[in-house]
């Protein structure tokens, strides 16, 4: 008994190592895919552009890091995502591996015709990771976007990702969105949509040349700009700076920004940074109509005050918050008013009455849109100054004494 | 059979071990949506009342295994055949959570690796364990029961960090109203995972405190039901319940998602982890139930000798009982319930226990007769 | 594994035919009386041991009798020979007060710690062969043994393999008797109970079984004993022996049975109920049973403080799980698990690996057997020599190879870590035991990365959790679980809260402290100091 297991055993172990390590990939033998831009193709449906990372370039190892390029772009075509990929292979040596890939862009182009010919293949593939940022590449075709060569950091992968997560709490004009959020906004009734859009700046000659790199101010830069509004898997719009920022209030995802109030009728006099926001949304029923509330709670701080106010009065402060409520509610307002417009509820107010209402919810579904556009929204902010920085009251109170 | 004796908390811990096994990986009720926590908690309600039956036919005959009273139960042929037929039960339901096993393997990390392969070294490692014995695997139980807790916990705690939890994914409550929740409970969660405690016939008289059956096995059956709700609230609370239906794997889509620090992501390995514990130990004890089985059925005094046949059934059946793993849920979903199932967990048991019930009255009588 | 067992059964059977003298059989055709003629005595013992010149035989007469003395030179204390009995031949104005000469010269005249008389050859060889020095005298058919033991021994110094910092610095020696004389220093107790054997048909080593009665467990006394007197072996060179030929299972790398060449180390063993085996000739005494756990119990845990010990176990834990995974958790996850590697690291290892000849596997292997040569050659080498062995190890594995691009940076991280972890066990037989599983380990990554190292494990569990030693299992009290023993496991309690004794290894007698055993400052209002706890 004991024999014939040992036999087996070793068999079994012999076999699987002679008949070769199936999903044995070494390192040097992958090409680590960061970053993919698609872009409509002339004969094939789609040009895809891969951004492939050069290790020995980017890691300040013992080796000496390489004087080249950090990054190597291909691009290749095809009629679904994989036979691009598999085209793509005869211009590169190496297998692409897609699982460190941290960004999709998508050309404006492609984006209003749908793309949703390229997402089924992001999702089911157990290799490429759901989690992947997307973004819209703006005025631009993704390859570009993809090309582009970044300074502070090496891979613009990293630059793009990470400036993402900054000025979404620092700025709250933008909101990290990946595939899995998208693909849920695109499933759902009662949700639309929204993607950061990306823009190459400058001489775009330029694009992904190393000699760009050696100057101080170089001559493309890539920025973060607007968000893109789905409708049916189709771009239908872009909301920009305080409209996006309302936008993205709503969606609970501002941290920090910036609010500047006029006082004493100087335009913005005072900047009020919050530092935590919070936003509730919830409905309640009239007359079998859903009517949605938003909460807004913020505090924080006045970080400038470039006008004589006395900051060491309670009043005064109370007044400030008042204005800055005024400010955001003002902000949020438009953003939902233009989105009504365009009838495409990228708040997700729809799954808001579907929790609170599934009975409901199934009459309105059908027509959704229609009824999210003469939606009743009433937002509410609530803001607190806490603090005012090192100063009590800034040096135009005395100056004007 | 063998004379293994194992404690009360032994046996808790595999019955724990045993019901999370592969229920956690797959998409339990997922027919029930975002109400499929609640479809898990109505099936543990009907497991524990059907283990009730089992444990009752366990008082009846405190010494024996399910193959041995079957026969005394039903007579010496009728008992015989529907022993057989529990044997080729347990064999199946082995190959089947190996099937499980391997497939999720070789869809998600081992993609280009064969199936046989990745089952069969499993097999391996599961027949050393069943060559061992059940004190062992007990013992392997409760130390990988601390492990895989630690996990759960930690899987937990990072999922919770990360910021994926949306309580309001669960909501409505009842969107669909309670019939496909009671639905998915009586033809899905009932059986799997619930029902299979069958398999625990064979080893109720392994207990070395026979009053202490019901605690450790209807606690383990509690723990383990929590557990699986808990998991099932957790991923649909994470992944929302579209994407939850549509997932082979849930699980490993929630895990996926865990991303913390820029250094803590892509955890899969974790679930894998997971994976060869829980397939282990759900394998092995069906596994160890057909050998115990045969043994005891067909009189074998050493049952270490069947170890090595019945787990090459299990591994070549594994490979061919689909041809796809399309075929292999349909058949999970559809057939094995309503043809395996329930006649097996739920209604053979039943008729059992009323014919031992009849039986022991009239035992119980004629001595006050007489 | 038939070959090897017909080999030992021929060997058996060829035992049987031999004439080797066996103290443990009383049946021995050649257990001869001694004989009344001295000379003949003397020419037999000049026959049997072939001459040999450190056998001395000295010729006395002494008032009309004949005699002779014979002793091993080098095994006995010349000094007492030639102060205590060579001196009382030189009396010859002797008053024998009616008693037979030879009971006189036993009683009185040999003025040693303890004589005694002997009748047969066995007896002979064996009292000349431990030391004594054997009284031939002329007429009669017996003969005095007079204790003259004195050979070299070595000095009690400190250990050299389980060192500790705050613990006592004794260790044990060759010395059979200096060893108990360790145990008994340390507990002074009529219970410590000692019996001996002699084991080795040949070499005829002693064996001391210590244990503490009312403590230790009788049934695994007895297993023990019983383990021993089934041995039949010609010699036991070392413990070593003793140890392989009393385990429960040969096919494990796990050790079964402790050893220790730390007299604290024992004691506290002996107190918790376990077995000690002292062998003559061997500085390691081997305590049984084991446990997996106690080989990462080192003394220190127990002298300084429960929170900074439990630290310090669980450091040793990790660093035993990092002996044995290192290598293979980085072979799968270079070669098959990249997702899991965070995009920077990955990069950084990738770059690094550009330019390595070698496949992961082959690579890790390469830098893992130069590193187990190193060290092996450090071990065996002239300590004068290892420092040169040192530097070449430094400088090839590290600096060279690398710059050579054989391997990458990273990897001689790993093996770095992996050999530093795996000197962190206390005990080399649990650490060589990691050592050895960390290379199968290793080949199972590369077939089938982590999944295949998940499956190394739990065959090794599984293993583990079959394991017995002397019929205790060995992952006891993990697995089975027992909450009362969980005292000493992962967590160190306070000695105070250390109550009781590992159950499953004594028996009865469990409880090991008193009531309120927990120190504090002095009750207030108390002028004097002399609490409880205080003392």
């Amino acid at each position: 008994m004991r024999k014939i297991f040992v036999i087996s055993l070793l068999m079994v172990l012999v076999l699987s190592v002679l008949s070769g390590c199936w999903n044995q990939k070494e390192l040097t033998d992958l090409a680590f895919v960061m970053a993919m831009g698609f872009d409509k193709g002339e004969n094939k449906k789609f040009e895809v552009s891969f951004q492939i990372v050069n290790p020995g370039n980017v890691s300040s190892g013992q080796n000496g890091a390489g004087q080249g390029l950090p990054i190597a772009v291909y691009k290749s075509a095809g009629n679904t995502l994989t036979e691009a990929a598999r085209n793509a292979t005869k211009m590169i040596s190496r297998r692409l591996y897609y699982s460190h890939t941290n960004l999709i862009a998508i050309s404006e182009e492609v984006a209003r015709d749908g793309i949703l010919d390229v997402m089924d293949a992001l999702d089911r593939d157990p290799e490429f990771r759901t989690t992947t940022q997307i973004v819209v590449a703006r005025h631009s075709t993704a390859e570009e976007l993809v090309s582009a060569l970044t300074n502070l950091d090496k891979l613009p992968v990293n630059k793009i990702t990470k400036e993402l997560k900054t000025t979404e709490s620092m700025l709250g004009e933008n909101t990290r969105v990946n595939i899995d959020d998208f693909l849920a906004g695109l499933v759902s009734n009662g949700k639309e949509p929204v993607v950061n859009g990306y823009i190459v700046k400058g001489n775009k000659e330029q694009i992904g040349r190393a000699d760009d790199l050696q100057k101080t101010k170089t001559e493309t830069f890539l920025e973060a700009n607007g968000l893109a509004v789905f409708k049916n898997g189709k771009l239908t719009g872009w909301f920009e700076h305080e409209k996006a920022r309302g936008v993205v209030y709503v969606l609970d995802k501002v941290q920090s920004t910036d609010i500047n109030i006029p006082w004493n009728g100087k335009k913005h006099a005072i900047t009020m940074a919050p530092i935590r926001t919070k936003t509730k949304v919830s409905v309640h029923f009239k007359n079998g109509k859903p009517i949605i509330n938003i909460a807004i709670e913020d505090e924080g701080f006045i970080s400038e005050a470039n006008t004589d106010v006395d900051l060491t009065d309670p009043k005064v402060i109370e007044k400030i918050d008042k204005l800055v409520e005024k400010e955001i509610k003002q902000q949020v307002m438009e953003s939902i008013k233009d989105a009504q417009k365009i009838k495409s509820d990228i708040f997700g107010f729809g799954e808001r009455v579907h929790r609170a209402n599934p009975k409901l919810w199934k009459k309105l579904k059908g027509n959704w849109d229609n009824q999210f556009a003469e939606l009743k929204v009433n937002v509410k902010v609530d803001s607190y100054v806490r603090r005012e920085g090192i100063r009590t009251n800034p040096f135009w109170f005395n100056m004007n004494k | 059979m063998e004379k293994a004796k194992i404690k009360a908390s032994q046996m808790f811990i595999l019955v724990v071990l045993f019901e999370m096994g592969s229920a956690i990986l797959v998409g339990l009720g997922v027919q029930a949506k975002q109400d499929a926590w609640m479809a898990v908690l109505l099936g543990l309600m009907g497991g524990l009342l059907l283990f009730l039956i089992y444990y009752r036919l366990f008082k009846y005959y405190p010494d024996l295994p399910l193959t041995s009273y079957l026969q005394k139960i039903t007579g010496k042929w009728i008992g015989g055949l529907l022993g057989l037929l529990y044997i080729i039960y347990f064999i199946y339901m082995a190959t089947r959570v190996l099937r499980d096993f391997g497939e999720l393997l070789t869809t998600t990390i081992y993609t280009s690796t064969p199936l046989i392969v990745i089952n069969s070294l499993m097999i391996l490692t599961i027949m050393y364990g069943i060559h061992k014995g059940f004190e062992v695997i007990a013992r392997v139980g409760e130390l990988y029961f601390g492990i895989v807790y630690f996990m759960a916990i930690a899987g937990i705690i990072l999922i919770s960090v990360s910021g994926l939890i949306h309580i309001e994914f669960l909501q409505p409550v009842f969107e669909y109203g309670w019939k496909p929740v009671v639905g998915t409970a009586l033809k899905q969660t009932i059986t799997f995972p619930f029902g299979e405690m069958v398999v625990f016939t064979m080893f109720l008289p392994f207990l070395n405190n026979h009053k202490k059956v019901k605690l450790a096995c209807m606690g383990g059956m509690i723990l383990a039901g929590i557990n699986i709700a808990i998991t099932a609230a957790i991923n649909v609370a994470t992944l929302g319940a579209e994407l939850f239906t549509r997932s082979n794997f849930p699980l490993l889509t929630t895990i996926g998602k865990i991303q913390l620090a820029n250094f803590i992501e892509r955890l899969d390995v974790l679930f894998m982890l997971y994976l060869v514990v829980g397939g282990f130990f759900k394998i092995s004890l069906y596994f160890y139930a057909a050998v115990a089985g045969t043994a005891d059925l067909f009189k074998f005094k050493n049952h270490q000798m069947l170890s090595f046949p019945i787990g090459f059934i299990i591994l070549f059946a594994s490979v061919t009982i689909a041809s796809n793993y399309a075929e292999h849920i349909k058949e999970g979903l559809d057939v094995i319930p309503v043809y395996l199932n329930w006649p097996l967990q739920i209604i053979i048991p039943c008729f059992l226990l009323v014919i031992a019930f009849l039986r022991n009255r009239k035992k119980k009588k004629t001595p006050s007769a007489s | 594994m038939p070959i090897l067992s017909k080999l030992l059964k021929k060997k058996q059977k060829q035992r049987k035919n031999d004439n080797y003298r066996q103290q443990q059989d009383p049946q021995k055709p050649e257990n001869l009386p001694i004989l009344r003629e001295y000379k003949d005595n003397i020419s037999r013992i000049k026959g049997e041991f072939g001459n040999s010149n450190d056998i001395v035989i000295r010729e006395i007469v002494h008032c009309k009798h004949r005699g002779a003395l014979v002793y091993v030179d080098g095994l006995v204390d010349s000094r007492a020979i030639s102060d205590f009995i060579l001196e009382s031949f030189n009396e010859n104005d002797i008053d024998t007060d009616g008693m037979d000469y030879f009971q006189f010269m036993t009683e009185k005249a040999v003025a040693l710690g303890s004589n005694e008389v002997i009748h047969d050859w066995n007896q002979v060889y064996d009292m000349l062969l431990s030391g004594n020095t054997i009284i031939f005298l002329e007429g009669y058919n017996k003969a005095i043994s007079g204790e003259t033991k004195g050979w070299e021994k070595r000095a009690i110094t400190e250990p050299s393999t389980q060192l500790s910092i705050r613990g006592p610095k004794d260790s044990f020696t060759e010395t059979l008797r200096t060893n108990t004389a360790l145990l008994r220093r340390r507990i002074k107790s009529p219970n410590l109970w000692l019996e001996s054997m002699r084991i080795g048909t040949v070499s005829q080593t002693d064996i001391a079984i210590m244990y503490i009665k009312g403590i230790a467990n009788e049934k695994i006394v007895k297993e023990v004993k019983d383990r021993l007197k089934r041995i039949n072996i010609d010699s036991i060179s070392s413990s070593g022996y003793i140890e392989q030929l009393i385990e429960d299972q040969s096919w494990t790398t796990f050790p079964t049975t402790y050893h220790s060449e730390r007299p604290d180390t024992v004691t506290s063993q002996l107190l918790e109920g376990r077995v000690a085996i002292i062998v003559d000739g061997t500085p390691f005494v081997i305590t049984a049973p084991a446990l997996f756990i106690q080989f990462f119990q080192a003394a220190d845990d127990y002298y300084s403080r429960f929170d900074i010990s439990t630290g310090i176990r669980l450091l040793r834990i990790l660093a035993f799980i990092i002996a044995l995974l290192g290598p293979a958790v980085y072979i799968a996850g270079t070669t098959f698990h990249q997702e899991m590697i965070p995009t920077t690291m990955a990069i950084a290892i990738a770059a690094q690996r550009e330019n390595v000849p070698f496949p992961a596997f082959v690579e890790a292997l390469i830098m893992e057997v130069t590193f187990e040569i190193l060290r092996e050659a450090g071990l065996r080498l002239p300590r004068a020599v290892g420092q040169a062995v040192s530097i070449v190890g430094a400088l090839v594995i590290g600096q060279a190879a690398v710059q050579a691009g054989f391997v990458s940076p990273v990897m001689v991280i790993v093996v770095s870590i992996t050999a530093i972890a795996n000197f962190s066990t206390p005990v080399f037989a649990m650490a060589i035991a990691a050592r050895l599983i960390r290379f199968v380990l290793m080949g199972l990554a590369t077939i089938l990365g982590f999944y295949g190292i998940m499956l190394g494990l739990m065959f090794m569990s599984i293993h583990l959790c079959s394991l017995r030693s002397f019929g205790i299992p060995y992952m006891m009290p993990i697995a089975p679980f027992n909450m009362r023993n969980q005292q000493d496991i992962f967590v160190r309690f306070p000695i105070w809260a250390m109550k009781y004794r590992p159950m499953f290894i004594s028996k009865g007698n469990m409880v090991r402290s008193g009531e309120n055993q927990k120190p504090g400052p002095p009750k207030q209002g108390d002028d004097n100091q002399s609490s409880k706890g205080e003392s």
